[in-house]
């Protein structure tokens, strides 16, 4: 096992991250460390325009990265569990 | 039209077609009550435990396929729902849960009945929502009811401080047409490709069993699972969840699967070559030992939740979308190639099923009994009521050996009619749920297979079925003792019964019954047991409470085999392991 890095796109609301940190631990996934940001310059985050076909606004998304160290198949379960949370955009792995 | 928030929240539940709301009042949910008492389009059902408010909401939503709704108040009111709220969520049942909270100003001052009902809730909800201000209220009471039953169902609640609601101040009321929430967009139709590859590896299979839950009821996905198998004509086995869902008396049903499933079922499953999965998601009293899953099948899953599939059992073959859509483009192109199916090969696998059915499936006979020389057995008292009830009635059950029972001995031909606890195993459910779906269909007959233990856990819903005049058929099939518990005490524990028995201090049921208003009929022999059963079921306008006495040492068979078993590894009785 190898530590990987998620990248999250999400909405910045009040609550919204602390459903993805809540999930890693309802899930038993181990969280080694932790950044998050507000979106301000969208120049990086036109894929996510794109890949929604959505309009973003300055500070209205936050982009969170997470490292965690886990196998292929925990990595795909946790992309797909974060990217059902209905606040989240966009869950991928940083390649 | 301007309104005050408390009439705002009402009327946005009026717009979204709620008939029933199910709840309990207290101070911060005072404001919301008030625009209640002021409407007559939807009917308020005072339960007596906030338990119970989410259970008759969730066995409402389950037998309608439409969202219950609940509303509590802040605090206890609000942490009393949460067993409610996790029976929903793990079973994947749509509901929207109101919760009062203390004013904006006071949250975080631990004032009085204030409690964090977002943060206690959020692993047990799809969502949850808290109300700002007045003016977002239909905003999000709208995208509540479309999360809650949209993509994979499951239960959302909305917060709402107590000054949202104020009845002073006054906001316009426009009630959205349509919701548009840009993270969210559950799949609906399946991929062509992945349809495709799905017919292919049915054509190659010599071996296949569909394997349907409760994702497949959900779906409402019923008859077109019934039209694709009249083109397969494979054996079809029905998770606890997904019972009905496949006709129990059609000759290629082969009942439940997994902990408690019939032998043919789980022998099958562990011999196919292919498992057709439908809405159903690989837990754990369906797989056993997952290493030892099925080790010759390939895998087609059809789910709506991506996070579903290949979570515990590798799929090969996934196909994203509602299940009813993708059930409607697979039977297009099996119908088209169905001449390719393997016929010969497949019949031969159908004896085999037949063999192992004939070898160990489910004596119905064994267990009926005229003699009162010996004890009343359980499963005698659910297929008397099966046949009383002609198979047609809502049957819901609480959890332990009673549950299984009917599982096995009440023979579902339809969808929602089944209504139980499967994921959480909530005891307590069978009552409060019972009610939510006789208020839902009042004409027909809706019973509740209980046990002494269950029972006790919600009994004080018994006076909300005397308020609203509820005639619901309890069957409690007492063994005074935690049957399930005893079980395994009596299998993996040396017969040591910790804490699984009572010592003389059930209640006389009977007359706790009468005290509400209710008939009690109390039932030790078998000579009595069918006239007794169709004295109860011929009382129609009453709600009648059946204490049937059983007996107390069976236990629920076949049973997996575990830790470290397979779905082959069984135990038949208490003596045979396969």
């Amino acid at each position: 096992m190898i530590q990987r890095k998620v990248s999250i796109i999400l909405e910045n609301k009040p609550g919204a991250l602390v459903r993805v940190v809540g999930l890693f631990h309802q899930r038993g996934y181990n969280i080694e460390s932790l950044h998050v940001d507000p979106v301000n310059d969208l120049t990086k985050y036109k894929y996510v325009e794109k890949n929604l076909n959505i309009k973003l606004k300055e500070g209205e998304v936050s982009h969170l990265i997470i490292s965690t160290t886990v196998n292929d198949n925990l990595l795909r379960q946790i992309l797909r569990q974060i990217n059902k949370l209905i606040d989240v955009l966009i869950a991928e792995e940083v390649k | 039209m301007k309104l005050a928030g408390n009439d705002i929240l009402i009327q946005s539940l009026i717009n979204e077609g709620v008939e029933y709301i199910f709840g309990y009042p207290g101070g911060a949910a005072l404001h919301i009550y008030d625009a209640i008492f002021k409407q007559n389009k939807m009917e308020h059902i005072l339960v007596r435990h906030e338990q119970g408010a989410t259970h008759a909401a969730d066995g409402y939503a389950r037998a309608t396929g439409k969202p219950g709704v609940v509303l509590v108040t802040s605090g206890p009111g609000a942490t009393n729902a949460i067993t409610g709220i996790a029976t929903a969520f793990m079973d994947s049942i749509p509901m929207v849960v109101i919760s009062g909270q203390v004013a904006k100003h006071l949250i975080g001052t631990d004032a009085f009945q204030e409690t964090d009902m977002i943060g206690i809730s959020r692993p047990i909800v799809k969502h949850s929502f808290t109300v700002e201000s007045a003016e977002n209220i239909p905003e999000i009471v709208k995208q509540a009811f479309y999360i809650a039953t949209s993509g994979r169902p499951g239960p959302v609640v909305i917060d709402v401080p107590k000054d949202t609601t104020a009845p002073d101040k006054l906001f316009e009321f426009n009630y959205p047409d349509e919701v548009n929430i840009r993270s969210y967009s559950p799949p609906i139709d399946p991929e062509k490709n992945q349809i495709e590859r799905a017919v292919e590896a049915i054509i190659a299979s010599e071996k296949p069993v569909i394997y349907a839950g409760g994702g497949a009821i959900n779906s409402n996905a019923s008859s077109e699972l019934i039209k694709l198998n009249e083109i397969l004509n494979f054996p079809v086995t029905n998770t606890l969840m997904g019972l009905g869902v496949y006709p129990a008396t059609d000759e290629r049903f082969l009942g439940m699967l997994g902990m408690h499933g019939t032998y043919q079922a789980n022998m099958a499953m562990h011999n196919a070559d292919l498992i057709i999965a439908i809405g159903a998601r690989f837990d754990d009293r369906i797989t056993n030992t997952p290493k030892l899953f099925a080790p010759n099948a390939k895998i087609i899953h059809f789910d709506v939740d991506h996070s579903s599939v290949s979570k515990i059992i590798e799929a090969n073959i996934a196909v994203f979308g509602q299940v009813k859509n993708s059930l409607n483009e697979i039977i297009k192109l099996c119908e088209l190639k169905k001449e390719m199916i393997n016929t010969k090969k497949i019949s031969s696998w159908k004896n085999q099923i037949k063999e192992w059915k004939k070898s160990h499936g489910l004596n119905h006979d064994m267990y009926l009994e005229d003699s009162d020389d010996s004890p009343i057995m359980p499963q005698a008292v659910v297929q008397h009521v099966y046949n009383i009830t002609e198979g047609k009635a809502f049957v819901t059950s609480d959890v332990g050996q009673h549950q299984m029972f009917a599982a096995q001995y009440y023979h579902f031909d339809e969808p929602r009619k089944w209504i139980n606890s499967g994921g959480l195993g909530t005891m307590g459910f069978g009552l409060p749920s019972a009610m939510g779906v006789k208020l839902a269909f009042p004409n027909d007959e809706v019973v509740c297979i209980t046990g002494e233990g269950s029972i006790q856990m919600c009994i004080q819903e018994l006076s909300t079925c005397t308020q609203y005049n509820l005639p619901i058929k309890i069957i409690n099939i007492n063994n005074e003792a935690l049957g399930m518990v005893k079980q395994w005490q009596d299998m993996n524990y040396g017969g040591r019964h910790s804490e699984s028995t009572y010592q003389s201090s059930l209640p006389n049921f009977i007359e706790l019954v009468e005290s509400y208003g209710h008939v009690g009929i109390k039932i030790e022999k078998n000579s009595e047991l069918k006239s007794q059963l169709e004295r109860a079921f011929s009382l129609k306008d009453k709600l009648v409470f059946v204490d049937v006495y059983v007996d107390p040492d069976e236990h629920v068979y076949p049973m997996l085999v575990a830790p470290n078993g397979s779905l082959k590894d069984m135990w038949l009785d208490k003596e045979t392991k396969t």
